[in-house]
């Protein structure tokens, strides 16, 4: 979802089954957005969690927003037999002036694409991630390890959750993708960075982002928000959310 | 299927005025209250008659407050359900309750057991060990500042005089934002903002970003500062 007013923009990337992983996603992305339109309303609103002092106050209330969503859909999770142990992977952005709060948590991603080159500003919180960093696999090898899906850190899982934060200053000229792993598992970043670059049609380029996703054989329901920054402030923007492709 | 757990999580009984004992938790359900219909029976009027229980769900435990008078908690924290982790302590009223996980920790991968296309979450618990740090910090050699000192603390350091700048500049004519010192990891960079007209390190204008050495000299906005990072290597106790 995406709320440029806000500078807000998150995408949700749900688990459990039958349809309890959209319902996990679409509560989450829904608490987020309301904490954060009440905290615009009220700024002493109080934060849910710890006060992380190395980001700005803008990167805290985004880690409140989303431990507030953790609770909800911890709590939803319980309400029918179908939804237990429902949750939701997150990856969420703050844009305020020329500083990027980040949040994250689970296996969707942020990538960067600024001067032609492209970079993940979020580390998976996955098994494979964390062997990779240990050393012992390569990216080659997650790619087609049989534990590549599974996520150490999600939403609703538990009454609390851990959220990683980060902060970055950003630039007129960048262009930011948030996405679910139904990209990223299929799709090279290179050919991400084909796409987004040299171009300004927002729609076309997610669109082509999630065909590839889909031909690269994705079976989850791709979801990517692309934004580009633009001079005046404003960031211009398009999403497309959940397209499933039927084959 | 799951694999079977080679040893059962246990609870490690401690009711007010009784020695310790261990339960092991074979069943999906373990009822707690005063009443003799409960797994675990506590005589104690402070106890209600069907206080808690704890459930399994598949290979993970949650412990669940039965709408009690006096409540449970969880390492002090009051809940209503929640997930028990290793050595959590679980108080209701005097009694304590410590739930321990089976011992073992494997290094070997953690079998998938659901479809392999869908995304699972497992639990961990061990956390990577600190580095050696850096003490990063900026000093004020001229121009108006509030402070001729400044930690770099954060991971976006703003030069300026707008709400939650680091190094906040008092000059009547500061802008909000005249520069910002990001860190990445252990390297420090210094970019200018919108509307900046000059920013010098070392005397030579900085385009796009700068990576900063120790000892380098900053110019922007009517001050003058220099960057100084040393290293210090933090003992920590896993």
């Amino acid at each position: 979802m995406a709320d440029p007013a806000l500078g807000l923009y998150v995408v949700c990337d749900g688990m459990g089954g039958g349809n309890a992983g959209e319902i996990a996603s679409a509560l989450a992305v829904e608490k987020i957005h309301a904490h954060l339109v009440e905290a615009a309303r009220h700024p002493d609103l109080s934060l849910v969690g710890p006060y992380d002092a190395t980001v700005s106050a803008s990167a805290n209330r985004l880690a409140s927003a989303i431990r507030m969503a953790n609770e909800a859909v911890h709590r939803e999770s319980w309400s029918r037999p179908d939804y237990v142990g429902m949750g939701t992977t997150v990856v969420a952005v703050v844009l305020h002036e020329e500083v990027l709060a980040i949040a994250h948590v689970g296996d969707s991603r942020l990538y960067l694409i600024r001067n032609g080159t492209i970079q993940a500003l979020t580390t998976d919180h996955s098994w494979v991630a964390e062997q990779i960093l240990k050393g012992f696999i390569t990216e080659e090898e997650a790619e087609r390890s049989p534990q590549r899906n599974i996520v150490t850190k999600a939403l609703g899982v538990e009454s609390s959750v851990d959220v990683e934060l980060a902060e970055v200053p950003v630039k007129n000229g960048d262009k930011l993708l948030l996405c679910s792993d139904g990209l990223t598992r299929g799709v090279h970043p290179n050919d991400i960075l084909q796409i987004l670059s040299g171009s300004e049609d927002l729609p076309a380029m997610s669109d082509r982002l999630i065909v590839m996703a889909n031909e690269a054989g994705g079976h989850d329901n791709t979801t990517v928000v692309v934004v580009a920054l633009r001079d005046e402030l404003q960031a211009g923007l398009w999403e497309r959310l959940k397209k499933r492709f039927v084959a | 299927m799951p694999e079977t757990l080679p040893q059962q999580a246990t609870l490690l009984v401690k009711l007010h005025g009784q020695s310790s004992r261990h339960i092991e938790l074979t069943q999906d359900t373990l009822t707690i209250g005063r009443k003799a219909d409960n797994a675990l029976a506590i005589e104690d009027a402070a106890v209600s008659a069907h206080h808690a229980r704890i459930v399994k769900v598949q290979a993970v435990f949650f412990l669940e407050d039965l709408m009690s008078t006096n409540g449970t908690t969880i390492n002090g924290r009051p809940i209503t359900r929640h997930q028990l982790h290793d050595a959590d302590v679980i108080a209701i009223g005097q009694h304590r309750l410590v739930f321990q996980e089976n011992a073992a920790t494997s290094a070997a991968a953690p079998a998938p057991f659901v479809d392999l296309d869908h995304t699972t979450v497992l639990r961990r618990t061990d956390r990577t060990p600190d580095g050696p740090t850096l003490a990063v910090k900026v000093l004020v050699i001229g121009g108006k500042t509030d402070r001729t000192e400044y930690p770099l603390t954060k991971q976006v350091n703003v030069i300026g005089s707008q709400d939650g700048a680091v190094i906040r500049l008092t000059g009547w004519f500061a802008p909000k934002s005249a520069a910002t010192i990001a860190r990445r990891g252990q390297t420090y960079s210094i970019s200018p903002s919108k509307g900046t007209k000059a920013l010098l390190v070392n005397g030579t204008d900085v385009v796009g970003q700068q990576e900063l050495k120790d000892g380098d000299e900053i110019e922007v906005a009517g001050v003058t500062l220099k960057f100084s990072a040393h290293s210090e290597t933090k003992n920590t106790s896993r």
